[in-house]
């Protein structure tokens, strides 16, 4: 049986971690390539890199990154953030990449999510997708979540799967810091409505809350920051929790 | 030792090469086929489409299986198990027919397979001596020898059990990526290179 994987996010610009984590102090911000190596030791069945920065200064620093990366981690690496055009798609995978995450340009240019596919193989191409709830349901949101789009999240969702996504991150803006739980009620809408994984992203802010993205929310994979950063809980404690609970995934301790 | 790795030009090969220099073996990328065969073993590597990895292979296709028949070791990783197998549900062309059988599509809702899967029915040394129980898939197809026989781990995608692990003399093929399989997979592949020294 497939299991169940525990995802952690770091945020990158100019090729450091840009939040605190509990290796790190703010001042001193941490190489991404060695904290994602420590993640991996404590258990993490991902990783994922969230360039923040805009410039094409910073998007090298990141080619740089993943590079260095991919030669210490073995575990796979999903990138994000900035990602224009398959040839972006193609330089991310090059420097060492397993995926690539594409979010609002997949919203202005759908066939990247095609393009992307077609070359690369869907289970490199992740449709990264930020949802806001609204009176009627959800509605996706681009730029970083800034800028409201007209797309319904759950059929922007089932669209993205038929133009070639082989995985989606779907995460609720409504939730994101606020530490509150995963918006379960979206994650299980999207996970029914799609016949690939879906990642809950966006909220988790104890062990509960990533026990009910896998039973409550059908979710495939969590994804993880904040309360791993600062040290409020572990990679084996998270997975501790969902054994207890009966959630299949990889143990290594 | 020296390893060579087949390049099928489909790309990412940096944790694969990084790998096997942590298990402390010189590895060659080879993009010939031919030469491919020259090294003390080979990998075949698992990134790409069958067609075009297949088409990449057909210039060297004899020598590497006249080189696999006089004992080359190898190690096949996804695509790379499904290179040693006939030919492909995915796409055209011939594999290197060491093992008897054909890759079909998982029989299974969600694909592609992503992530983490179960071994069972472990018989492989290399899989055993790695305590590899839980292994890193990226895949749609699987490989259905003639001889069931010869499969040394299985794993499930849904309703789907099919070969984790093939295995003829020195040769092993696995559906999954040991090199993304944190350090039990780098331990498999340490153990089959220690294997065939």
């Amino acid at each position: 049986m497939i299991t169940k994987r525990l995802i952690v996010c770091l945020d990158v610009l100019g090729g450091r971690v840009v939040k605190g984590t509990r290796f790190v102090d703010l001042r001193d911000q941490g190489d991404p390539a060695d904290l994602a190596a420590r993640y991996e030791v404590e258990g993490a069945d991902e990783i994922v890199f969230l360039d923040i920065g805009a410039s094409p200064e910073a998007r090298a620093t990141t080619l740089d990154l993943i590079r260095d990366t991919a030669e210490r981690l073995f575990v796979p690496l999903t990138v994000g953030g900035g990602i224009r055009s398959a040839e972006d798609v193609g330089l991310a995978l090059r420097a060492g990449a397993d995926k690539v995450s594409v979010n609002t340009a997949a919203i202005e240019h759908p066939d990247l999510i095609t393009l992307s596919a077609d070359r690369f193989g869907a289970q490199c191409v992740v449709v990264s997708i930020d949802a806001a709830r609204t009176d009627t349901g959800w509605k996706v949101f681009a730029s970083g979540g800034q800028r409201p789009t007209d797309l319904d999240a759950i059929a922007w969702a089932e669209r993205a799967v038929a133009l070639g996504a082989g995985e989606l991150l779907v995460t609720s803006i409504d939730r994101d810091g606020s530490r509150a739980g995963y918006d379960l009620d979206l994650t299980r809408r999207i996970a029914r409505a799609v016949s690939v994984p879906v990642i809950a992203s966006g909220g988790a802010g104890n062990a509960a809350h990533v026990v009910a993205a896998f039973t409550e929310g059908e979710a495939s994979a969590a994804l993880v920051a904040g309360i791993l950063h600062d040290g409020q809980t572990t990679v084996r404690a998270l997975k501790e929790a969902m054994m207890a609970s009966g959630i299949s995934t990889r143990r290594t301790w | 030792m020296r390893v060579t790795v087949f390049d099928y030009g489909a790309g990412n090969l940096h944790s694969l090469l990084k790998a096997l220099s942590v298990t402390g073996v010189e590895s060659l990328v080879e993009t010939d086929p031919v030469a491919a065969a020259a090294g003390d073993a080979l990998i075949l590597p698992g990134v790409g489409a069958f067609g075009p990895a297949a088409a990449r292979l057909a210039p060297g296709r004899e020598r590497l299986r006249q080189a696999l028949d006089a004992g080359l070791p190898c190690l096949g990783i996804c695509l790379g198990l499904q290179l040693l197998a006939d030919e492909s549900e995915e796409g055209a062309g011939q594999g290197l027919g060491l093992i008897e059988g054909r890759s079909t599509r998982l029989d299974a809702r969600s694909l592609p397979q992503i992530g983490w899967n179960q071994l069972e029915a472990v018989t492989d040394v290399d899989v055993r001596t790695a305590e590899l129980e839980t292994a890193y898939y990226a895949n749609s197809y699987a490989v259905r020898p003639a001889n069931p026989g010869q499969v040394t781990a299985w794993s499930r995608h849904e309703g789907d059990r099919f070969p984790a692990a093939i295995r003829q003399g020195q040769v092993l093929g696995v559906q999954f990526h040991p090199e993304k399989s944190s350090w039990p997979g780098l331990a498999m592949i340490r153990s089959f290179l220690d294997n065939c020294r």
